[in-house]
């Protein structure tokens, strides 16, 4: 398509030069390695413990040792889900604000700033520019997950020693992926409120109002309205004693909820894909069962689908409403 | 001389506001052409049409043989455009703009380098090219902005205020430069701006719009007949006669 590509290069490279990606890019990092760091030593210490069984927690985790000596961790929680889960949440949070931070005033800074009408006078699609731009966009977040993976990932591997799998290097290609769509939603909502809202200023506020709503809001808003339509019940057994159940409604009530945010989505997908391993209780002996890549994906489908829906969704209604702008 | 724009019932309606108002004339190769009217006259919308840049309620464009509504790209090839305070990426120096610009038009890697330093040096920015476009003065954006409407060789160049915020000596510069292309190399331009002393001085014709329509057009000793104008009134008295005001 004709001045695409040479809208994506500029793009690209005005993004990487400004000294705001710079900063944000060498916080992500600095974030992703300490969070690698420490996942791969959890892992490591994990392996090499030993102790007596005593089960500490629920929610289908278990995590088994002695309350005195170091504990062994097995279950999910010997997944590499549990290691990464610090890299996983720093990479949601500050992901987010970069992909923010490079696409906030796509449009509306080169409207202020005067050169769109000029642009637009060359022999290009309009589509180009919106097209262009986000390509430019997308560029530089691979980059950013390229080196934060790759730095986040060597110092894991070299941590731990971990062996790289076919299955470990699946399911890291697959997180890799999920965490380039997950930037590339931010991406797209910078976008998209850059083109709706007249000002820099105004949609960079619009856009943080977004990824708050996504990390906080949202899931919060979950808990919430699960726990007004499904309270806690109390009942109280023969001798008297009040007992509180929580109705099983509350728990897939707030998960659809918390799933719309695309940062816990995100979490719960990227979760999902690198758990090796889950906790059964048979007969009370607690058993460890392997969970297959394929599994692992297949249970992680429908918020896959969303998340990617999620991002063709916002990304055609940033290009609609730029195509019908019209210009004066 | 043959004809490089024809303008065929051109009109603009956002809602109940008539912006351009079922317009119609030619423009021929070489010419010189002014259009005028107040602020909401319809000029802008005029010019954005011609570029294909909005769609017509009515009516079309002719631009070099090219339809603006069936082939707004191809029509685009064909015009250069300085848009009333354009802007520029401030981050990249006077080359590095035009060239992007040279490239979006498709011009070759090596005649665009040459072309953008021989721009350079054309609008008088030939000390500066190496400075950073946030550097820049108004005026100096205003010559980089003739420049970047050269930049694809149009056959057709449209100026909205060309000398706006220039020196008087870099507006004679300027005007200088219009009646080059326009007597030399026989290309099109269209100007609009609020200096009538200018229209005066370079316009082969003009065109005066009021309220979308267009109220007068011609030479500007045609203009002055039209009115009835007397032998020693200037031309901002025939323009406001025109708009009704005198």
């Amino acid at each position: 398509m004709a001045g695409m590509l040479t809208m994506a290069k500029k793009e690209f490279l005005d993004i990487i030069g400004e000294k705001k990606f710079m900063l944000i890019f060498a916080t992500l990092l600095i974030v992703i390695l300490v969070s690698a760091y420490q996942g791969g030593l959890s892992y490591s210490e994990s392996q090499s413990a030993t102790g007596s069984f005593t089960f500490e927690s629920g929610q289908g985790r278990g995590r088994v040792g002695n309350t005195t000596g170091p504990v062994m961790v097995f279950g999910s929680a010997q997944s590499l889900s549990n290691s990464l889960e610090s890299m996983i949440t720093n990479f949601s949070l500050v992901g987010g604000v970069l992909a923010i931070a490079i696409s906030f005033d796509t449009i509306n800074n080169e409207r202020q700033r005067g050169s769109l009408k000029t642009l637009l006078s060359y022999p290009i699609y309009r589509d180009s520019i919106v097209y262009g731009k986000y390509l430019g966009g997308l560029l530089a977040v691979t980059m950013v997950s390229v080196v934060s993976f790759l730095g986040g990932m060597g110092l894991f591997i070299s941590v731990t020693g971990i062996e790289m799998t076919t299955d470990t290097v699946l399911r890291l290609a697959m997180f890799f992926g999920v965490s380039l769509v997950y930037m590339a939603i931010f991406l797209a909502i910078g976008l998209l409120l850059s083109i709706v809202l007249p000002s820099p200023s105004t949609s960079l506020l619009a856009s943080m109002i977004v990824w708050l709503s996504s990390i906080q809001l949202i899931p919060n808003l979950g808990y919430a309205i699960g726990q007004i339509l499904y309270p806690v019940r109390m009942t109280f057994s023969q001798t008297g004693e009040p007992s509180f159940t929580q109705q099983t409604g509350f728990t897939t009530l707030r998960t659809i909820i918390s799933g719309l945010s695309p940062s816990t989505a995100y979490e719960n997908i990227v979760n999902s894909l690198l758990t090796t391993s889950s906790l059964e209780f048979t007969s009370g002996t607690p058993t460890v069962t392997s969970i297959s890549v394929t599994t692992a994906l297949m249970s992680s489908l429908p918020s896959l689908l969303y998340f990617v829906g999620l991002l063709i969704a916002i990304f055609a209604a940033a290009y609609v409403v730029f195509m019908r702008q019209e210009i004066r | 001389m043959a004809s490089v724009i024809e303008i065929k019932n051109l009109t603009k309606k956002y809602g109940d506001l008539l912006a351009v108002d079922h317009v119609n004339y030619t423009i021929e190769e070489g010419e010189i052409f002014g259009l005028l009217g107040h602020n909401g006259a319809g000029k802008t919308t005029t010019i954005l049409m011609l570029l294909g840049l909005i769609p017509p309620t009515e009516g079309t464009a002719i631009v070099n043989g090219v339809d603006v509504i069936k082939e707004p790209l191809q029509s685009r090839r064909h015009v250069g455009l300085l848009p009333e305070n354009a802007g520029f990426y401030e981050n990249l120096t006077a080359r590095q703009n035009l060239l992007f610009y040279a490239e979006l038009a498709d011009v070759p890697d090596k005649e665009a380098s040459e072309r953008v330093e021989k721009l350079i040096d054309q609008v008088g920015l030939d000390d500066k090219r190496g400075v950073k476009v946030s550097a820049y003065s108004r005026g100096m954006r205003q010559r980089l902005g003739i420049a970047q409407s050269l930049v694809r060789d149009p056959k057709v160049l449209i100026l909205d205020e060309p000398t706006q915020g220039i020196d008087p000596e870099g507006t004679q510069d300027i005007r200088k430069l219009i009646r080059t292309l326009s007597k030399d190399r026989g290309m099109t331009i269209i100007f609009t701006t609020h200096v009538l002393y200018e229209v005066n001085k370079l316009c082969d014709r003009v065109a005066i719009m009021k309220n979308g329509a267009i109220a007068g057009i011609g030479t500007i000793p045609e203009l002055r007949k039209q009115v009835n104008a007397d032998e020693g009134e200037d031309f901002e008295q025939i323009f406001l006669r025109y708009q009704g005001v005198v």
